[in-house]
C-alpha cells in the first residue's frame, strides 16, 4: 500500500524544536511585561485618582506643617507674617521632598518606574511591624501569613476534589454522586460566611480551638511549639474555606472528567481492556493535563484575591488585612505595592503555563511555529 | 468445506434503560462465524448493529438494562465469564475491535506507535522493544510507513488514522476482528485501500471478520456470509452467493433493489417509511407496516425460519417452505 506523502511534517530535530521554543518563549515574554505595565500603570492612575490625591495630599501637608509651626514655643514670639513665612518654606521643602511640585503625568512616570523594577518607595502612613517604611517591606512581611493560610486550604480543596471527582466520574448517576450535585449550592455562602458559624461554635460555644488571630499571645518560646500553635489557629479559616468550595469545585472537575471520560478514544481504550487506572492516567487526566495545571496555577496565584474579609473575620494579619487598612489609610504606595507584586506573580505563572503547555502537550508544540494541518 | 466454528452466538439481548423506557437495541440476535470467515451485518442506522459489537466486546455504556444470551468463541462461554477474566483474556488477544470515529479514536497526546503497542504490553507483558517490533510489521501491513510510530495522531491524514487503527486492532493477531462502519467517513479510493488490506490480511492470517455497515456495495467484496439486521432483529443470515442474488426476506429484496448498479436501465428503488422505535416496538413482524407482501400471519411474531443449510430468515412467507429440520 503506498503511504501518502507529506501527511505530516517531517522529523524535525531537537534543535530546530529548540530554536522554536526560544522564539516563542522570547514573544511571549515581551508581551507579558507590557502586559504588566499597563495593569501598573492604570493602578497607578487610578489609585490616585488621575492626580486628585496630590491635591488631598497638599492640603494636608499645609495642616500639618502649620500645626506644627503653631505649637513649637520657638516660633511663639515671630510676628505672624514671619511665621506665615516659615511655614510657606517647610511646606515648600516637604513639596520638593515628595516631587509634588512637579505634574502628576511626570511623578506617574516615575513611579511607574520605580514600581518595574520592585522599587515601590515609601508608605504614607503604615509601616511594618518591624517599624519600616518601605513598602516592598511592608507587603513581603504579611505575604508569608497569607501564602500559608491560603495555600493550605486551596491545595487541600484542590487535590481533594480532583481525586473525589475522578472516583464519582466512574459513579455516574450514583447516591454519592447525587449527594454531591445537591450539595453544591453550599458555595453560593463565602469562605468567612461559614468562618462566622464555625468561630461562634467551636470558639465559644465548645470552647476547643482558638477565634482568631495566627499565634498564642504571648507566642511560645519553642519553634515547635510555635509551629504547633499555627496549626491549631489555622484549623478553623482552613475548614471555612474547605466547606465554602469543596462540593462545587468536586462537581466541576466531575462534570469535566465526565465530558472526558467519553472521548472515542476513552472508549476505544476500555474496549482495548486496559486497566482502569491506566485508562485514567493515561487516556483521561494527560489529555486533559493542560486545563487541569492552569486552574491550579490560576488558583494559586489567586489565593488572596479573596483574602480580604476572611482575614478581617479570622484576625490573620496578612495581606488581605493589609490591603484593607492601606485603603482606610488611603495609603497610596501600599495599595500600589500589593497590585504591583500581584501583577508580577500573574505573570510570571503565564509565563511558566505557556512553556509547560509546550513541554505537556504535543499539539501546542508543534503550533508553536506556523501549523502543519 | 469443513471450517470450525469460531463464534456462536445465541439469543443476544442488550437493552438499554432510558427516560422514554427500555430500548431493546439487540433482541434475540443469533448467527455464528466460522474461522477466516467474513461476515458483513447490514442494517439501517439505529437497527442495533453497533450495539450488537459494542455487546460482543463488552463495551457497554452505564444504562444497560438487559445483557443476556449464549455466545460461545471456540470453546469458550464467553458471557460467563467475569468481567476480569473476559479482560483478561478476551479482550483484545481474542476479539479486537475498529470502532466507529475512529477518526478520534486514537488519544491526541500519546505517539501513535506507543498506542498500537499497548495491547501487547498489557495483556501480554511484551517488552517495548519486541511490541515496537510487531507493531513496525503491523504498520507495514496495513500500508503505513514506519516512519509514523513516533508521530502524534493530529499530525497523520484521516486515511492514516483509520489504517493505525486497524493495526491497532491487527497487532495482537486475534482470532476475530470486529469492524464497525470502518469506511464509512473516508474517500472511495482511501475506502478500497482498506478493503484491499482486509483481504489480504483475511487470506495470509485466517483471521475471522465482523463488519458492520450500511454499504452493500463496499460490503460485498469482502462477504463470506450476510446478516441483514432490522430493528434489534436478525431477519436474514445467508451465504453472501445467496443473499446478494436470491434474497429471501422481502426486506432484503427492497434493499438489493435500492443499491444502484451499473448497466441497469430501471432507477433504483427506495424503501418507503421509518424503521419502528425501539422503544415501541410494534407486536408481530416489525417491518409488517413497510412490507408490500404483509398478509394475514403478520400479526403474529415470525421465528427464524431455516431455508437450507446456514440460511435462515424471519418472514411468514417461507413457512413451510423450509428444507428440513435441524440447525
Amino acid at each position: 500500500m503506498s503511504v501518502v506523502p507529506g501527511a505530516g511534517p517531517a522529523r524535525r530535530g531537537w534543535l530546530t524544536d529548540l530554536r522554536r521554543i526560544m522564539v516563542f518563549t522570547g514573544k511571549r515574554l515581551i508581551a507579558l511585561v507590557l502586559t504588566v505595565l499597563v495593569g501598573v500603570y492604570l493602578t497607578i492612575l487610578i489609585a490616585n485618582m488621575g492626580g486628585q490625591v496630590d491635591d488631598l495630599r497638599l492640603i494636608q501637608i499645609r495642616s500639618n506643617v502649620s500645626e506644627q509651626v503653631r505649637a513649637d514655643p520657638t516660633f511663639f514670639d515671630l510676628p505672624s507674617e514671619e511665621r506665615q513665612d516659615i511655614i510657606e518654606r517647610r511646606v515648600q521643602m516637604e513639596v520638593e521632598r515628595r516631587s509634588l511640585d512637579q505634574p502628576f503625568f511626570v511623578r506617574s512616570i516615575d513611579y511607574l518606574q520605580g514600581a518595574m523594577l520592585l522599587d515601590l518607595g515609601r508608605a504614607e502612613e503604615m509601616h511594618s511591624d518591624r517599624g519600616a517604611r518601605d513598602v516592598y517591606w511592608i507587603i513581603v512581611e504579611r505575604l508569608p501569613a497569607t501564602l500559608l493560610l491560603f495555600g493550605t486550604a486551596n491545595l487541600l480543596v484542590f487535590f481533594v476534589s480532583v481525586w473525589a471527582a475522578l472516583w464519582l466520574s466512574r459513579r455516574y448517576g450514583s447516591g454519592t454522586d447525587r449527594a454531591v450535585i445537591a450539595l453544591a449550592p453550599s458555595s453560593a455562602a463565602p469562605g468567612w460566611f461559614y468562618g462566622i458559624f464555625l468561630i461562634l461554635f467551636f470558639a465559644f460555644v465548645i470552647p476547643v480551638l482558638p477565634a482568631g488571630g495566627m499565634v498564642d499571645i504571648p507566642p511560645p518560646e519553642s519553634s515547635w511549639e510555635y509551629g504547633l500553635s499555627v496549626m491549631r489557629h489555622m484549623i478553623l479559616p482552613v475548614v471555612a474555606m474547605f466547606l465554602s468550595s469543596i462540593f462545587i469545585s468536586i462537581y466541576s472537575w466531575r462534570t469535566f472528567f465526565l465530558i472526558h471520560s467519553s472521548e472515542d478514544y476513552v472508549e476505544m481504550a476500555r474496549a482495548k481492556g486496559l486497566p482502569s487506572a491506566l485508562i485514567e492516567r493515561r487516556y483521561i487526566l494527560r489529555p486533559t493535563l493542560s486545563p487541569i495545571i492552569t486552574s491550579f496555577a490560576l488558583m494559586l496565584i489567586g489565593l488572596w484575591s479573596g483574602a480580604i474579609i476572611l482575614e478581617q473575620v479570622f484576625n490573620w494579619p496578612g495581606l488581605g488585612t493589609l490591603l484593607f487598612q492601606a485603603i482606610g489609610h488611603r495609603d497610596t504606595p501600599v495599595i500600589i505595592g500589593s497590585v504591583v507584586i500581584f501583577a508580577y506573580l500573574l505573570a510570571l505563572t503565564v509565563f511558566l503555563l505557556d512553556i509547560l503547555y509546550a513541554i505537556l502537550d504535543p499539539r501546542v508544540r508543534v503550533g508553536i511555529e506556523g501549523d502543519n494541518r | 468445506m469443513a471450517q470450525k466454528t469460531l463464534l456462536s452466538v445465541e439469543g443476544l439481548e442488550l437493552q438499554y434503560q432510558t427516560r422514554r423506557g427500555v430500548a431493546r437495541a439487540v433482541d434475540g440476535v443469533s448467527f455464528d462465524i466460522l474461522a477466516n470467515e467474513a461476515l458483513v451485518v447490514l442494517g439501517e442506522s439505529g437497527c442495533g448493529k453497533s450495539s450488537l459489537a459494542k455487546a460482543l466486546l463488552r463495551v457497554l455504556p452505564r444504562n444497560v438494562h438487559r445483557f443476556s444470551g449464549k455466545v460461545m468463541l471456540g470453546d469458550t462461554d464467553i458471557m460467563a465469564l467475569s468481567e476480569e477474566a473476559f479482560r483478561r483474556d478476551v479482550q483484545w488477544t481474542r476479539i479486537a475491535m475498529v470502532m466507529q470515529a475512529a477518526m478520534n479514536a486514537l488519544n491526541p497526546v500519546v505517539r501513535v506507535g506507543e498506542q498500537v503497542a499497548e495491547p501487547l504490553r498489557v495483556h501480554m507483558g511484551w517488552s517495548r522493544a519486541r511490541a515496537m517490533e510487531r507493531v513496525a510489521r503491523t504498520f507495514e501491513q496495513v500500508g503505513v510507513s514506519t516512519d509514523f510510530l513516533q508521530r502524534y495522531p493530529f499530525e497523520l491524514s484521516g486515511g492514516m488514522r483509520q489504517r493505525v487503527v486497524l493495526a491497532m486492532a491487527l497487532v495482537t493477531e486475534p482470532e476475530l476482528v470486529i469492524l464497525d462502519e470502518p469506511t464509512s467517513a473516508l474517500d472511495v479510493l482511501t475506502q478500497a485501500g482498506i478493503m484491499n488490506v482486509l483481504k489480504r490480511i483475511k487470506q495470509e492470517q485466517g483471521t475471522s471478520f465482523m463488519l458492520i455497515t450500511h454499504d452493500v456495495a463496499t460490503s460485498s467484496e469482502i462477504a463470506d456470509r450476510v446478516a441483514l439486521m432490522y430493528a434489534g432483529q436478525v431477519v436474514e443470515v445467508a451465504d453472501a452467493q445467496d443473499f446478494f442474488h436470491a434474497p429471501a426476506h422481502p426486506y432484503s429484496q427492497m434493499l438489493m433493489a435500492s443499491v444502484p448498479r451499473l448497466r441497469q436501465r430501471e432507477e433504483p428503488a427506495h424503501i418507503p417509511g421509518q424503521p419502528p422505535d425501539l422503544i415501541d416496538l410494534p407486536s408481530g413482524c416489525r417491518f409488517a407496516d413497510r412490507c408490500p407482501s404483509r398478509f394475514g400471519r403478520c400479526a403474529e411474531d415470525p421465528e427464524p425460519i431455516r431455508l437450507a443449510r446456514r440460511h435462515h430468515v424471519r418472514c411468514w412467507l417461507h413457512a413451510g417452505r423450509s428444507g428440513g429440520g435441524g440447525a
